[in-house]
Order: structure tokens, then sequence, then C-alpha cells
């Protein structure tokens, strides 16, 4: 009797299972196709709160848009991969998102290498590949592809251009000495900074360079050095991440900071310093860039972005999910745009986006797909409003601080 | 200064064992990340600093002494070739583990009492747990020395020096003692490591940065000779500082060319001995 029943049961169990399954498909078919967009981000590891970060700002713009109806009634569908920081795994995830998953775009990804290997693929693809990290200033001029665009700053203005022009706008320092790791990122950043510093205030002089190996953490000597050169301030070239924070406890330790100027341009984005507390070394004073100073920003669309960012992921938003939540949003657009999403169609209407966005108006540059996203800079200070360091006294910088459209011809030797 | 203790852990190794350990900025880093390790684990726990100098070159001096049994010993035979195949090797293998253990990301230890704060000097201000590790330097030397000198194992280890069949034949361990010296430089090396993170970073990389410059170091000093390395030490402080103020551009070089010069004039270094 109980075997019946329970034999019964399954059989009722089953059939209700297969009336949901049988049903399911024919709802989804009543809509139209969702347009799909992989998103291969760095998921794992020391470095992951920029993807994860990243995923979320993408995922917030994603659901604003498909609450607000879509794109052209089809809804936006997020996959989201992990590459492990390795070009490998990247093009991997890539060439699956294309193959198996059949996305109609690629985006993400914080490494230049991944970026690079997965642009690569989006050529031979000919899928569209939006950066929202990698800041390598060739993925847009030497190795440019026509699939492949940058919703983030680049390396110029970041590192040499921007700090320069900021500096012409504030500190106006004469005497500068420059320490650099010495590589190739610490050389290019001296020259591009020289360049537009000494052109805008053409009484200021670099009086010394200084150079140490890469990967050195001791700057003991160097910072006697800079104490004691007469110099006003300071420039930090392509010195980042664990070699500025070493730098910068030394600096500290020997009063550097109250001595002269510094320019640091990496102080101003929260991931280095957003552990640092009141009473800990910081570069205090320093004239920082910084990719998305959500603190500094006006108005509700801003101030909501970093509360959900909060809340989904516990991190303070990284400029990456404002770069992702940008770029969902050029989707839109240039999907609407286009009217289809058809691959080179899309990119014709991307080539001429003009966004208005919480950070500003963002305006595509066709000739590189580089999109003049801003750049700002300010002071690096304690304030009550935050628990780490932060720029303040904030400027912004546009399409001036990127290589002009000529200066990339010359770089492609065209 | 603390540049000095890696340098003296390296020499001692070559003097005793004859093995260039490759390596050696590698154990440098593993104390460093050691170090980093117990702050972190006994967060809050007054002189948890301290406690990290004291247990983390001791983890860095074991995992030493489990390098020299298991992977030096059976080819202290081979040529000199297959032991720098061998350490660097273990340069590879102890920077991969420090990834996967710690991560590519940077870690800081902050300054330990009593050390904060600094004095001023010379008319500019001078942190005090620098002038500390200065003052490490000195003690850690007089304390080999006294070591090699005036103890049994010193003796021991004097002997081997010297020739290692006449000190077994009289009836020294050898192995023990290899042992013993290539943990005794795994430690110095720990103590490095594990002292430098205040005023730095715990990061990757920085065994190659340190391993080259300590190699400058044994080189102008004389390999195998702990006053070597201590002069060697100074000498390459010294000319990093003044090649800064004569010629800044060109510093980078200076303890380069410095070493060039002193393996033409006396190529077994200020203090050693030719063979």
């Amino acid at each position: 009797m109980t075997n019946t029943l329970k034999a019964f049961g399954i059989m009722l169990a089953t059939a209700a299972l297969v009336a949901v399954m049988g049903l399911a498909p024919t709802t989804v078919l009543a809509e139209k196709p969702p347009i799909k967009i992989g998103f291969i981000h760095t998921m794992s590891g020391p470095i992951s709160m920029y993807g994860i970060t990243s995923a979320a700002g993408a995922k917030i713009a994603v659901e604003e848009i498909n609450a607000a109806g879509g794109v052209m009634g089809r809804k936006l569908q997020l996959i989201v991969r992990d590459d492990k920081i390795s070009p490998e795994a990247g093009l991997r995830e890539a060439k699956d998102l294309v193959l198996k998953e059949k996305v109609d775009f690629l985006a993400g990804t914080i490494s230049s290498g991944v970026a690079l290997a997965i642009s690569g693929y989006a050529r031979r693809a000919k899928k569209i590949y939006m950066i929202n990290i990698a800041q390598s200033t060739r993925i847009t001029e030497e190795k440019f592809n026509k699939y492949t665009f940058r919703f983030t700053t680049n390396a110029t203005p970041y590192f040499g251009k921007g700090p320069a022009l900021a500096l012409a706008k504030t500190y106006k320092a004469k005497k500068i000495i420059s320490l650099g790791y010495d590589y190739e990122m610490g050389k290019n950043s001296l020259k591009e900074f020289k360049a537009t510093y000494l052109k805008m205030v053409p009484d200021a002089k670099i009086i010394d360079e200084l150079w140490v190996p890469l990967g050195s953490t001791d700057f003991t000597a160097h910072i006697a050095k800079m104490a004691n050169s007469g110099a006003d301030c300071f420039y930090l070239a392509g010195i980042y991440g664990g070699g500025e924070l070493a730098f910068t406890k030394q600096a500290w330790s020997f009063g550097l900071y109250d001595k002269m100027k510094a320019v640091q341009p990496c102080a101003g984005d929260v991931e280095t310093w957003g552990k640092v507390k009141q009473g800990d070394p910081y570069p205090k004073n320093a004239l920082a860039t910084c990719r998305y100073p959500f603190w500094a920003i006006k108005g509700d669309q801003n101030a909501n972005f970093v509360k959900q960012i909060r809340e989904m992921t516990g991190l303070w938003p990284s400029y990456g999910s404002m770069d992702a939540y940008v770029i969902m949003y050029a989707i839109k657009d240039a999907v609407t745009k286009a009217g289809t999403t058809e691959t080179q169609k899309v990119i014709k209407a991307l080539e001429t986006l003009k966004m208005d966005t919480f950070v500003g108006p963002v305006e595509m540059r066709a000739y590189d797909h580089q999109a003049m996203m801003p750049t700002w800079y300010g002071i690096m200070r304690f304030t009550p409003d935050l628990p780490f360091p932060h720029i303040t006294d904030v400027g912004k910088l546009g399409a001036e601080s990127y290589h002009t459209v000529e200066q990339i011809k010359k770089v492609r030797g065209k | 200064m603390v540049w000095f203790l890696i340098a003296a852990g390296l020499s001692i190794i070559f003097g005793t064992l004859k093995v260039l350990n490759l390596a050696h900025g590698s154990l440098y880093m593993l104390g460093s990340f050691c170090c980093y390790q117990v702050t972190v684990s006994l967060a809050g726990v007054p002189g948890n600093f301290w406690l990290a100098v004291l247990v983390a070159p001791l983890v860095v001096a074991l995992v030493g002494g489990i390098i020299e049994i298991f992977l030096l010993r059976p080819i202290y035979k081979a040529e000199m070739i297959y032991q720098y195949i061998l350490t660097f090797a273990l340069v590879l293998i102890i920077a991969e583990a420090c990834k996967m253990i710690w991560g590519t990301g940077y870690h800081s230890v902050a300054v330990p009492w009593p050390f904060k704060g600094s004095v001023g000097m010379f008319g500019l201000s001078f942190p005090i747990y620098n002038l500390f590790l200065i003052a490490m330097g000195p003690v850690v030397f007089i304390g080999l020395r006294t070591l090699i000198n005036k103890t049994d194992l010193g003796r021991n280890i004097r002997a081997v020096t010297e020739n290692r069949e006449m000190a077994n034949a009289l009836g020294t361990n050898v192995p023990r003692v290899y042992t013993g010296v290539f943990m005794l430089g795994a430690w110095l090396a720990g103590l490095a490591g594990s002292l430098w993170p205040p005023v730095s970073v715990v990061m990757l990389g920085s065994d190659m940065a340190v391993v080259i410059d300590c190699f400058i170091i044994v080189v102008i000093g004389g390999l195998g000779s702990l006053a070597g390395a201590f002069v060697g030490a100074l000498i390459l402080g010294l000319t990093t500082a003044f090649g800064l103020y004569l010629i800044p551009k060109l510093a980078v070089a200076f303890g380069f060319i410095l070493m060039i010069i002193i393996l033409i004039i006396r190529p077994y270094g200020l203090m050693g001995e030719p063979e």
C-alpha cells in the first residue's frame, strides 16, 4: 500500500516537474532573446577586489537597464568569468563565452597582458571588446584593433601628462627632483611629465633624475639626496603599489613631506590607501591623480551607486566599478543607436558615442577607440568624512590629458 | 646594515659549505612573509612584532635545514654547476610558494614599540627604527665573531672550513656542522627579512632585488669572510649614497662598477684570501 502511494507520489511529482519545465521555454520564447555580455575579470586572488567591484558595477547598470525595459525590448544578460590574472585563462574564457555562450559583447579586465590577449581574440572572432581597467597605452596605440574600445583612463593621463597638467594648475613647482623605477614605464612617465610640464611652466627645472632598480624597496639613500637637493617638489615616476607604499613609509619617517611638495600620481586611488588609518604614514599633501574620487562627485546617482557597491561587496567602489557601469550604458546607447547588435554597425555607433554619465560627459574618440574618461587630481589629506587619506580640492582633467591623435599616429609610424 | 645580515649568511655558507646559495634572497623574502604572518595572526597582542622577529627567523632556519639535508647533501660531490641549478630552482619554488600562500599583493608591518618616531640629526629628521637597524649590524657582527672564534661550535666550524677531510678524520661530525651552518645562514636571512618590513613592505620580487646587492657586497668583501661582508656592506652603502650626490643618473650602476674594479685589482675581495 505504502509503496503504491510512494510510486503515485513520485509520478505526480515528475508530472509536475515536467509541466514546469515544459512551461519554462514557452515563457522565454515569448520574449526576445537577451543581449549577452561576457564579463571577464580577475575574480579571485589578491587583486580580486577590482574584479568583484567591477562585476558589481556592471550588474547594477544591467539591472537598471532591464528594469527600464531593456534595449529595444531585449534584456541584457551578464555572464561573469574569472581570468585569474592569466592571459591564457582570459583567452580561454573569451573563446568559451563567444563559442558556447554566443555572447554579443566582451568586457572587462585589469591586467594589460590579459586585455591584449582578449583584444587579439576579439579581432579574430569579430566581437566588440570593452576594457574597463587595463591601462597600457599599447592597447589603443601600437596594438590597436577596431574591435577594442577602452572606457577608462590610460597610463598617459594617469602617470605622466595628467600629473604635469595638475601640477601646473596647483603647486606650480619650479625645482623638481624625480625618482623613478628604472624600467620602461618609469622612463616613459618622466618623459611625458617633463615634456608637458616644462612647456606649461617654462621657468621650471627638473634638477635631478634619480633611478632605482625595479622592485627595490630601499629608498633611504635617495630620500636623503632628495631632502638635501634644494628641490621644492619631487615627482615619482612609475613607482606604484608596494614600491610606493615602501617609499611613502620611508619618506614619511624622514620628514620629506614636510620639506617639499610631492607629486605621487597613483596615490589618489582608494585601492592603495584604503586600509591606511589616521596616524599611519601616507603621502601627506601630495598631489595625486585619481580615476574615481567617489567622495568628491556630486549627485544622487553617484551616492546611490556608492551605496549599492558597498552593500553588494563590502568594499569601496573601485574606478573599475564606475567604468564597468559606464560600459553597460555604452552598450545600451550604441545598440539603440545602431538599431541592431550586428558588430560592424555597433562599432560605427560606438565610435561617435557621446554619453552623459554620473561622472560627467564622456566622449569616444574614433581614432584610437579611447573614451575620453576624466582623470581627477587633488591633494592627499585626511578629512572627517572618510577613514582613509584621499584627494581633496579635487579638479578634473579631460581629453587634454590624453595623447593627441598626432602623437598616436607617430607611435604607430603612420 | 640589514643587507649585511643577509650577506653574512651568504658568506659563511660559502666559506664552510662551498655552496653559492642563489636562493639566499628567497630565504630573506620568506622571513619577511613569515614576520608579516605572525604580526597579523597575533594582531592586538603587545610586542607581536618582536615575537615575529623571534619566530620568523627560526622558521626560515628550519626551512634551511630541510633544504640542506634533503636537497644539498646529495649533490656536494657533483660539480658546482648542479648547485647553481638546484639553488636557482629553489628561488623559483620559494617565490611561487610565497605567491600561493600570501598572494601577489603587498603587506605592511607597522614600526614597533618602542622605536616609533624620529630624532633630529644634522638638520634632517632620522627615524629611530633606522638607527636601531644600523645598530643591529655591529651587534650581529660581534655576535657571530664571538660564536666562531670563542665557542666549541665555532671551533668545529673553523675546522671544517679549513679542511673537511681532516676534521672528519678527527671526529667532527661534518654533515651536522654543514646543516648547522646552513641553518645559521638561513636564520640570518630570516632575521633580516623580519627586521626590514617596518621600514618597507612585504612583497614578491624583493628576493631578487636583495640578492644582487648581497652578491656585490660579498664579492667586494671577499667570499667566505665575515669581516669582508661587514666592510662590503659599508662600502656599498657609502658608494650608493655618494654616487647619488655626484652623478645621480648613474647611481644605479655604481655598485656594479665598484665590484668590477675590485675584481680586477683583488679578484678574491678586500678581506678574502687567494686560494
